[in-house]
């Protein structure tokens, strides 16, 4: 009896359950009466909602007309579309004047190729590719969108940041097709690649600074139309409101993070307090404070634009959630890991950055993107100080004479474009989880 | 058996020169008094293993060393540089003593070459090329220079522990400090990292070692440390001190643990 079985058992097929859809079905749908029963309740419920959106929204909608009494003629169970499309460069830009909307898009579409080679295994450099959409981009967005007359400063970001986005693309070109990087590939055109360190950089450095000249002079001859900020609106305003507040709260709920953990007793009780006092106070309040009371105590004549207060107002809302996300993330991290970096020499900064961060990080996406999600949709309350962003817009239509009373269409319309946004931004810090997690199993 | 652990007594390589004085140190956690007038001295390249029950101080006596533990009271002198709040001096200190741990305490989110090319790339301020070189060097002495793409977590307990100790070893310290290395492994893997203790040992290397590993303290320690409750209790050279421990309770923790 020592031997169980003399013959390997073979392999079998799984049973059909496991395998195919029916199985599936069958297992998970149709086990049981009662089961079967509810399946077929929430089948019809789904049925009937499907079929209801379907006639309002498409079936009986009106897409073109000229006023809201055409779309009752026309139909009087369906959606009126006709309005939100008649409004949709006003939902996008705001009062935005109509020639100059390509700046808009230019700047759109500068952000999309700046950050695109992010995503490309082939390029190289991504570390200054993130460095300069940070450092550059704003300022050559920012006088996009404004324009007027440059001054000296605006001259030198603007032009920095055209070399730097020009830069970035022939990197990327090259990075495709010839797997190098643009540093690489100016050497050897210049024959220096085998040149000591010293000479590789300085030729480098020439080739900057003669095109960053060339750019300087260049940009020199001409000047964009100037335009209020009290014209932006719609989309736009409202991408530029929760965009740079996403970008600046980061970094400065990173370093209030830290002050809250740090070893001295007054930078940690300043950074405790005010993430608390901010976090206990309603965003609403924040933005009343921010252009009403702050004008109070800034000298006389100084006059800050709404807009700027605004998204000073949002920065350091959510600045201090994100303290309170990047906390959680550094909490996770073992002591082993600062005594490691400790013992190698490490000092603060060095272990904070190199070992800590990186790590926190990787804990920290759900809880970020959460937290970007959230104030995206935050944003929109700037319309209640009078800012038209695309709430405020959407709201509009329903007060212009040939759609009066249209309330409906213009908020689902709203809806349905901010849950495209948010659900892609949560799907994509799915994704950055999956590959993150795969790249280090530990 | 051709396991290096049990190999006879290597020869000596201690110096007459003191590289860690240390007088008079006490240290306090809250109200609990961990060492007691604690007075070591230790030589250029000698190795000194520390035993002890749980709770003694032994891991708090060499934590104090690299200062990665505060002390009340009394002098630690590490290569002639005092111990104390100066910054400058606590991370040449650091650099100048590698210290390796129960847990290994290597960084999850870098591959084992980054481990070790870290410190001298931005401790050292070495160069990219010259720091894979001699982070390849180390890898080839603890045997695994085939895992250096790998993440530590893909690597076993006891490689682990060996890059944890080259990557000390990167930083080209004058003492290596052990925590205990081989406590957080299986049975089968311990020998695989005392054997690379071993051959650095046979390179002079100053160590401190706290281990229970009595068979490795019998084979590479100069001296053999016997802690309690915050006192040296005993020390001896590792004949005398198996052979005929003089104190009481050494006899009683040796009856216990061999």
């Amino acid at each position: 009896m020592a031997i169980v079985t003399a013959q390997k058992t073979p392999d079998r097929q799984p049973p059909l359950s496991e395998t195919s859809i029916i199985g599936w079905m069958q297992k998970n749908l149709f086990s049981s009466i009662t089961n079967t029963i509810l399946t077929v309740i929430t089948l019809y419920i789904v049925y009937l909602t499907v079929k209801g959106i379907y006639i309002w929204g498409f079936a009986d909608a009106t897409f073109v007309a000229e006023n809201r009494r055409e779309c009752y003629n026309n139909s009087l169970t369906g959606a009126c579309w006709a309005g939100v499309i008649d409004w949709m460069d006003n939902i996008m830009y705001g009062r935005y004047p109509r020639d100059e909307l390509w700046r808009i898009n230019a700047g759109g579409i500068l952000v999309v190729l700046w950050m695109a080679p992010l995503w490309m295994s082939k390029v190289k450099g991504k570390i200054f590719i993130g460095i300069s959409v940070v450092m550059l981009y704003p300022f050559l967005a920012g006088y996009l969108f404004s324009g007027g007359s440059k001054g000296l400063f605006m001259q030198v970001m603007v032009s920095g940041a055209i070399v730097a986005f020009i830069a970035n693309m022939l990197n990327m070109i090259i990075g495709l097709t010839k797997n190098q990087s643009l540093v690489q590939f100016l050497l050897r055109i210049f024959n220096q690649n085998n040149a000591s360190d010293k000479t590789q950089r300085n030729v480098i450095l020439g080739i900057m600074i003669i095109s960053f000249l060339a750019i300087f002079l260049w940009q020199i001859s001409f000047n964009l139309e100037k335009v209020g900020w009290t014209q932006w609106g719609g989309l736009f305003l409202t991408l530029v409101i929760a965009g740079v507040g996403i970008a600046a709260s980061m970094p400065l709920g990173v370093i209030l993070a830290l002050g809250r953990r740090s070893r001295l007793p007054v930078v940690r009780v300043l950074s405790t307090s005010f993430i608390e006092i901010f976090r206990s106070v309603p965003l609403i309040t924040v933005l009343f404070m921010a252009t009403t009371m702050f004008p109070l105590f800034m000298p006389d004549g100084f006059v800050l634009n709404k807009l700027v207060q605004v998204i000073i107002a949002v920065i350091l809302f959510n600045a201090c959630y994100m303290a309170e996300n990047v906390r959680a993330g550094l909490q996770a991290i073992p002591k082993g890991q600062f005594e490691g970096a400790h013992t190698i020499g490490l000092g603060y900064w060095g272990t904070m950055g190199l070992i800590v961060m990186p790590q926190a990080l990787k804990h920290m996406i759900p809880n970020i993107v959460g937290n970007f999600i959230g104030l995206l949709k935050n944003s929109t309350l700037v319309s209640i100080i009078g800012l038209f962003d695309i709430l405020l817009m959407l709201r509009s239509i329903s007060r212009d004479v040939p759609w009066l009373g249209l309330h409906r269409e213009p908020l689902i319309f709203g809806a349905v474009l901010f849950f495209i946004l948010c659900f892609s931004m949560s799907k994509y810090s799915r994704h950055l989880e999956k590959k993150l997690s795969t790249d280090n199993k530990s | 058996m051709t396991t290096k652990t049990q190999k006879s007594q290597l020869s000596s390589a201690a110096s007459n020169e003191v590289i860690i004085e240390i007088s008079k140190m006490n240290k306090w956690y809250g109200d609990f008094h961990v060492l007691k007038d604690i007075n070591l001295n230790v030589h250029q390249g000698e190795r000194i293993v520390v035993c002890g029950p749980s709770g003694s101080g032994k891991s708090t006596l060499i934590r104090c060393i690299n200062a990665l533990e505060e002390h009340q009271e009394g002098e630690i002198i590490v290569d002639g540089i005092l111990l104390g709040k100066n910054l400058k001096n606590l991370s040449h200190i650091r650099t100048e003593v590698g210290m390796v741990f129960q847990n290994f305490n290597l960084f999850p989110h870098l591959t084992i070459l980054e481990n070790l090319t870290l410190g001298p790339i931005w401790v050292r301020k070495m160069g990219k090329a010259e720091a894979k070189e001699t982070a390849m060097k180390y890898l080839e002495r603890v045997k695994i220079p085939e895992q250096a793409d790998k993440y530590p977590g893909q690597i076993s307990g006891g490689q682990q522990q060996r890059v944890a100790i080259a990557r000390s070893l990167c930083m080209n310290p004058k003492i290596m400090l052990f925590d205990e290395p081989t406590s957080a492994l299986d049975p089968e893997m311990i020998k695989e990292v005392l054997d690379v203790m071993v051959d650095l040992a046979e390179t002079g290397m100053t160590m401190i070692v706290v281990t229970h590993e009595m068979g490795f303290a019998k084979t590479i320690a100069d001296e053999v440390i016997f802690m309690d409750e915050g006192d040296i209790v005993e020390r001896n050279n590792p004949h005398d001190f198996f052979g005929k421990p003089e104190h009481e309770r050494t006899k009683q923790f040796l009856s216990q643990i061999l």
